[in-house]
């Protein structure tokens, strides 16, 4: 037997214990444990600000921690930091390249980083001393576009790439501290866990991973979905991981117990999901999709309890504040809507 | 989905070994936690308490102001 062949086998012999240990484990599901909890409501909610003024498809949002601030990318080649509440312009950044796909803003609130088909991830100082934004960094190594980015800190940030790896950087020195590689398919999302100690990626190998920041291992795979899964995102108490995929449902796994958990799908939703984002209770998750809509899910009940509808074309991204109190959906349709 | 050589191969049984080696915790007790926590934060939620809402920096303040 060629060495190609052993490892095959004995790949497929570990994922068959790793199914029996899952099992073992299995003397519960969610539907059970929430059984006695009573459906939420309907959530109903209304577009309270519209933020105009980019000129092309949004790809990206991000809320600053303050819940106030929020960065936006578009393919009209511009960032644009926003206050939700007066819907000013706080900062327009022109890009060097306008095939731009993702953006964060850092917890301080003193960077923006973005990136896209030029492989990098660009990241621009809002508190220059003469009061330009200027690219104080542009980190380059991936050999794929870059599908997402997260700050840890205003000196570590955390790439994904459509070459099939994740990349911890060292922003002030410009270079690599850690690969995670593994995956095999584009990465397309990543989230950091409330404590900075974990993220998880999503990819088009139809998995997501936990990978520990520190040691560069992968701590855990979660497979089930049946397409590229395109958003990931932490349950608030960092114990869950929440996916969003082409296979139009969302699902909830289980990070203690290693399982999937619940999936949210319903038979008339045939599109793809977009992006997501939970309530701060968790209790709540909104959805975008592909056909133009956000639909809101009781996550304990996996019934649908809400949508909001009122972009013209697909919402390719969404965030719920720090302090739960607003939600912005993101859209090719190029405005940005804050609801609650 | 790529097609994997030997050394990636390996990396990945490695992996495996490691992922089969973490402590799984009985799902009676996490999720049971985990129904706790959400229910918990129920009233901590501003979508789910219109009490939390009623002071909304968003929704315009009335259009008269006396001045």
């Amino acid at each position: 037997m060629g060495e190609m062949e052993q490892l095959r086998k004995e790949a497929d012999a570990l994922k068959d214990q790793i199914t029996a240990a899952r099992k073992a484990v299995q003397d519960t599901t969610l539907e059970e444990a929430a059984a006695g909890v009573a459906v939420v409501g309907r959530v109903q909610m209304k577009t309270r600000k519209t933020l105009r003024g980019h000129l092309a498809k949004i790809y990206a949002m991000h809320w600053a921690t303050d819940s106030k601030l929020c960065v936006s990318a578009s393919q009209d080649g511009k960032l644009i930091v926003w206050d939700s509440i007066t819907t000013n312009k706080v900062n327009a950044i022109p890009l060097k390249s306008s095939w731009v796909m993702t953006c964060a803003y850092a917890p301080s609130g003193n960077l923006v980083a973005c990136g896209g088909l030029d492989n990098m991830c660009s990241i621009y100082n809002l508190k220059g001393k003469d009061g330009n934004v200027k690219v104080m960094r542009e980190l380059a190594a991936h050999t794929g576009y870059l599908s997402c980015c997260r700050f840890i800190s205003d000196t570590e940030i955390i790439t994904s790439s459509g070459d099939c790896t994740c990349i911890l950087w060292d922003i002030e020195t410009g270079t690599q501290k850690t690969s995670f590689a593994g995956h095999q398919g584009d990465c397309m999302s990543l989230a950091v866990s409330p404590d900075f100690s974990y993220f998880i990626s999503g990819a088009c190998d139809f998995t997501a991973k936990l990978w520990d920041i520190r040691d560069g291992n992968c701590r855990q795979t979660f497979a089930g979905h049946e397409s590229d899964i395109n958003a990931i995102g932490f349950f608030p108490n960092g114990q869950a991981v929440i996916t969003g995929s082409d296979d139009a449902t969302c699902k909830l796994y289980d990070l203690r117990a290693d399982q999937e958990l619940i999936t949210y799908q319903d038979s008339s939703i045939m599109c793809g999901v977009t992006s997501l984002a939970p309530s701060l209770s968790g209790r709540l998750i909104l959805a975008g999709y592909d056909d133009f809509n956000v639909n809101i899910w009781d996550s304990l009940k996996a019934e649908r309890v809400g949508a909001l509808a009122g972009h013209d074309n697909r919402v390719s991204c969404i965030g719920v504040s720090a302090d739960g109190m607003a939600c912005c959906t993101g859209s090719w349709d190029s405005f940005l809507k804050i609801w609650n | 989905m790529e097609e994997l050589d030997v050394p990636q191969m390996k990396r990945e049984v490695e992996s495996l070994q490691r992922q089969l080696g973490m402590g799984r915790e009985k799902a009676s007790v996490t999720v049971t936690e985990l129904v706790k926590w959400v229910e918990g934060g129920y009233c901590e939620d501003p979508f789910l308490n219109p009490e939390l809402m009623r002071a909304n920096p968003w929704v315009e303040k009335s259009k008269c102001v006396i001045l």
